[in-house]
């Protein structure tokens, strides 16, 4: 992977006009811009109570005090910057074709440029075994992405995800699982979850090919078989079914679920994004 | 490299055919996947065949190949030497006793036969193979089959050829089915096959007429009347010209008789007195050329008595028996009788033990049938087989007074018409013998028929007293000894160096062994009886046809004998099945270590 895998300025083009989409109330955060579930110090008045001892009295509401003779004071809603948690999958599956890194590539940066437009708190999530690296700058990435993993950052069972966090998940997933029990133990503790499915076209729709012998490319074995119609047919509708049982597990659990098709302009990509609510238009 | 199996080469046809498997393989271009589980359920069963395309040389092919190519070698029995080719003869050794007749020379037949196989051997070299098979009434091999050349000296040696008189025909089946095709049989005999020749085979006659003087025939018998007794012997002389011989006979080692015999061509015969007591003699001629004629054992003979008992009513039938019985030796009166002359009627009292009843007159109620007494003059109808019956003829006889009997309870042994004369009472003779006859007015006891039918019943009963049944016998002959009783132990028979088990049985029958000499029956360690042994044989005495004289020729389509020493004889087998092995086991490592990268 070079310096130059990716074309940054199309990245900081395509972004410049969408940022990643926060939930209306993030759960939480550290202090920032966001307005939070909890009380704080923004200037938007959000209750009374009464006075206790420890209050600041900056807050204390005197011209109430004068009219009722009771201590009360004002509460404000909390600003937060929310956390953010980017789970890319750089398992060897992306590596298939260089369609398809390059598409992987890119909509990872356009991902990293988004959430740095939001100003929020974000890390990136390749592997259980390497710890979270904070986004900073988004051309950093590009050593993350080296995508000779053996299975995908998905299939670990112990992400380091952090809690109320908003998670967007980058893979193709096309790996033997359950999809109700990944989408659950993904957005478990989540603000909110966000499937980015990556395919080639291929992948989801194979052109008729004769006999080949299929390397699974993360090493779980290998088959000969003669790709004619009707195995097309029966691939394509397990294909269906995998999307679907995803598609069906992010709605049970309030995620969205977006499929991208390598390929597509990367406006095309961000735009789909846009619309399923991943990102949002500035 | 020669090979012993040509035809395992076919095996070499495994290489091509592993060149063809891999060649016609099915080999699919390879494409990189991300989601191969999506495809498992697919049919893996292409609906054509296989493509043909470049050879690929893979460590399998070469592997599978080396392990084909290896095995097919050893199949087709590949050796660096060469197998050992030999000469196969088989040798019929003729195992008579003439074989060891010596000349003046102190040469015998059986030298001249042992030097022609020595030169035989010589003439195969130390690679020729060599069977030996003796001849006899059972033929053997004594070494061998395809025995090799350096084993067949000490075998020759212990060669002591002293069979009886017998033909060469089984030996000869015998030796030629052993030589098969491969072998050359050679016959050694000291009388030659005249001009009959045996195709395939060298018949070598290795004899030399001699002159020869040996026993033929000899018996024993004792008076115990007087205490003495007496040697009947038969001594032929087998040359043309009188000779004189010393005769001796010695009872242990005391000489109890001493004779100068001259003996006319031809065979003598001489009654020699001698007393009795001494249990066994030996007979012995002065030497001549064959000393296996010249020696004989006569053990003495125990007199079997036959003790009667006449309960006859007094008449002529009562003195007719008596008279009778009178005129047969060996026959005494006793009130332990083994025979009981008795009135029919009487025939249900009880009988000692032993005893045989022989009932004249009107038999039992029980075995009466309707009907009158009868006469007959004949024909009567003797079971001629009986050895009641042996030489009865009742010719001329007046049989009279017969009763009708009940059919199915006697067995008839002379029968006029449907009428039983003379009948056993059971299946056996002691079960009861029936004269159905009345002695008071039949001429049968005027007839000569009378004491020879007398005289069968005496020894009838005579045979089947204890002991056996003669005390002398020549070699091959059958023996056989009665007990009278259950034995009390095992039965064994020992003749010199021989001895045999023989079955627990109140009757014993074997064959009287070879060599001879003095034979006793043991029960246990006790001796019951003691019979001789001999070689009397008059055939093999007689040297005078014996010459020397060889016939015949080998076969000369006798293939030679491949000699195989097996597999392990050969490096070459050790090094194609390390090859193969070897070559099998990296096949399936490399098959392992291909399927766990994959």
């Amino acid at each position: 992977m070079s310096d130059s895998a990716i074309d940054w300025a199309a990245i900081h083009s395509a972004a410049i006009s969408f940022r990643l989409a926060m939930p209306r109330s993030p759960a939480g955060g550290r202090l920032g811009e966001r307005i939070g579930t909890g009380t704080g110090s923004s200037l938007e008045f959000q209750d009374y109570r009464e006075y206790t001892a420890g209050d600041d009295l900056r807050h204390v509401d005197w011209a109430a005090y004068a009219r009722s003779e009771i201590l009360t004071v004002r509460l404000y809603r909390e600003e937060v910057a929310p956390r953010v948690d980017l789970v890319f999958d750089v398992s060897r599956s992306m590596l298939v074709t260089e369609q398809k890194v390059r598409a992987h590539r890119e909509l990872c940066a356009l991902l990293c440029c988004a959430a740095q437009a939001t100003q929020i708190d974000a890390r990136i999530i390749t592997l259980s075994s390497i710890e979270p690296r904070r986004l900073r700058d988004p051309e950093e990435i590009e050593r993350l992405l080296s995508c000779d993993g053996a299975i995908s950052a998905v299939q670990e069972t112990h992400l380091p995800l952090r809690r109320h966090s908003v998670r967007v998940v980058v893979s193709d997933f096309l790996f033997p699982h359950d999809p109700d029990s990944l989408v659950s133990r993904l957005a478990r503790e989540a603000a909110s979850l966000s499937l980015i499915q990556l395919t080639l076209p291929e992948e989801m729709n194979p052109s008729v090919l004769g006999g080949w012998r299929l390397v699974d490319i993360e090493g779980h074995g290998e088959l000969d078989v003669v790709i004619d119609q009707r195995a097309i047919q029966d691939y394509c509708a397990r294909f269906g079914r995998l999307r679907l049982g995803l598609s069906r597990a992010a709605r049970r659990t309030g995620s969205k679920f977006v499929h991208l098709i390598a390929g597509e302009s990367l406006r095309q990509g961000a735009l789909a994004l846009a619309a399923a609510g991943v990102l949002e238009v500035i | 490299m020669i090979f012993t199996m040509p035809w395992g080469l076919l095996g070499l046809l495994a290489v091509p055919a592993i060149v063809a498997i891999h060649l016609f393989r099915r080999r699919f271009p390879t494409r990189s996947v991300a989601g191969l589980f999506l495809w498992q359920v697919m049919r893996r069963t292409p609906e054509t065949g296989g493509r043909i395309s470049k050879l690929p040389i893979t460590a399998s092919l070469l592997l599978e190949c080396l392990a084909a190519f290896a095995l097919a070698l050893i199949l087709a029995g590949a050796r660096l030497r060469p197998a050992t080719v030999s000469q196969h003869v088989v040798v019929l050794l003729d195992n008579s006793a003439s074989m060891a007749a010596t000349n003046s020379l102190g040469q015998s037949p059986r030298d001249r036969a042992v030097r022609r196989v020595l030169n035989e051997i010589a003439q195969l070299g130390s690679s020729g193979r060599i069977t030996l098979v003796e001849s006899g009434e059972r033929p053997s091999v004594i070494l061998g089959p395809a025995a090799f050349a350096a084993e067949a000296r000490s075998a020759l040696e212990k060669w002591k050829p002293d069979a009886p008189h017998h033909s060469l025909a089984l030996g000869l089946q015998l030796a030629r089915e052993i030589a098969g095709r491969q072998g050359r049989l050679l016959v050694l005999s000291d009388t030659s096959n005249g001009d009959n020749e045996v195709e395939g085979a060298v018949w070598v006659a290795v004899g030399e007429a001699l002159a020869n003087v040996g026993f033929t025939a000899a018996q024993r018998t004792i008076s115990p009347e007087q205490g003495t007794g007496t040697i009947f012997l038969s001594i032929g002389n087998f040359s043309t010209a009188s000779l004189r011989r010393h005769l001796r006979v010695f009872s242990g080692t005391d000489e109890v008789l001493a004779r100068e015999l001259d003996l006319p061509p031809g065979t003598s015969s001489f009654n020699l007195p001698l007393r009795s007591g001494l249990s066994s003699v030996r007979v012995v001629l002065s030497d001549d050329p064959l000393l296996r004629d010249n020696e004989i054992v006569l053990a003495e003979p125990r007199p079997k008595v036959v003790a009667v008992k006449n309960r006859l009513p007094q008449g002529r039938g009562r003195d007719a028996l008596m008279k009778a019985l009178s005129s047969i030796s060996g026959v005494t009166t006793s009130e332990h009788e083994d025979i009981r002359f008795e009135p029919a009627g009487e025939l249900n009292a009880l009988v000692p033990a032993g005893g045989w009843p022989v009932a004249f007159g009107r038999a039992p109620a029980d075995l009466f049938a309707a009907g009158d007494t009868h006469d007959f003059v004949g024909p009567f109808v003797p079971e001629k087989l009986h050895p009641l019956m042996r030489g009865v003829t009742l010719a001329g006889v007046v049989w009279t007074g017969a009763y009708s009997l009940a059919p199915g309870k006697i067995h008839p042994l002379v029968s006029a018409g449907d009428q039983a004369l003379i009948a056993l009472l059971g299946s056996r003779p002691e079960d009861g013998i029936l004269f159905n006859i009345d002695l008071e007015r039949t001429n049968l006891i005027r007839s000569p028929d009378w004491p020879i039918l007398v005289s069968n019943l005496i020894e009838l009963r005579r045979q089947n007293l204890p002991g056996p049944e003669f005390w002398n016998y020549r070699i091959g002959e059958w023996v056989r000894v009665r007990l009278g009783r259950q034995p009390k132990g095992p039965l064994q028979f020992r003749c010199g160096a021989i001895e045999r088990e023989l079955p627990v049985s109140n009757v014993s029958e074997f064959i009287a062994p070879a060599p001879g000499g003095l034979l006793q029956v043991m029960e246990g360690n006790q001796v019951l009886f003691e019979v001789g042994v001999n070689f009397l044989d008059e055939e093999e005495s007689n040297l005078q046809h014996k010459e020397a004289r060889e016939s015949g020729k080998f076969d000369s389509h006798a293939a030679d004998l491949r000699g195989e020493n097996g597999p392990a004889s050969d490096p070459l087998f050790w090094i194609l099945l390390g090859v193969a092995t070897a070559a099998v086991l990296l096949n399936w490592c490399v098959g392992a270590t291909v399927t766990r990268h994959a």
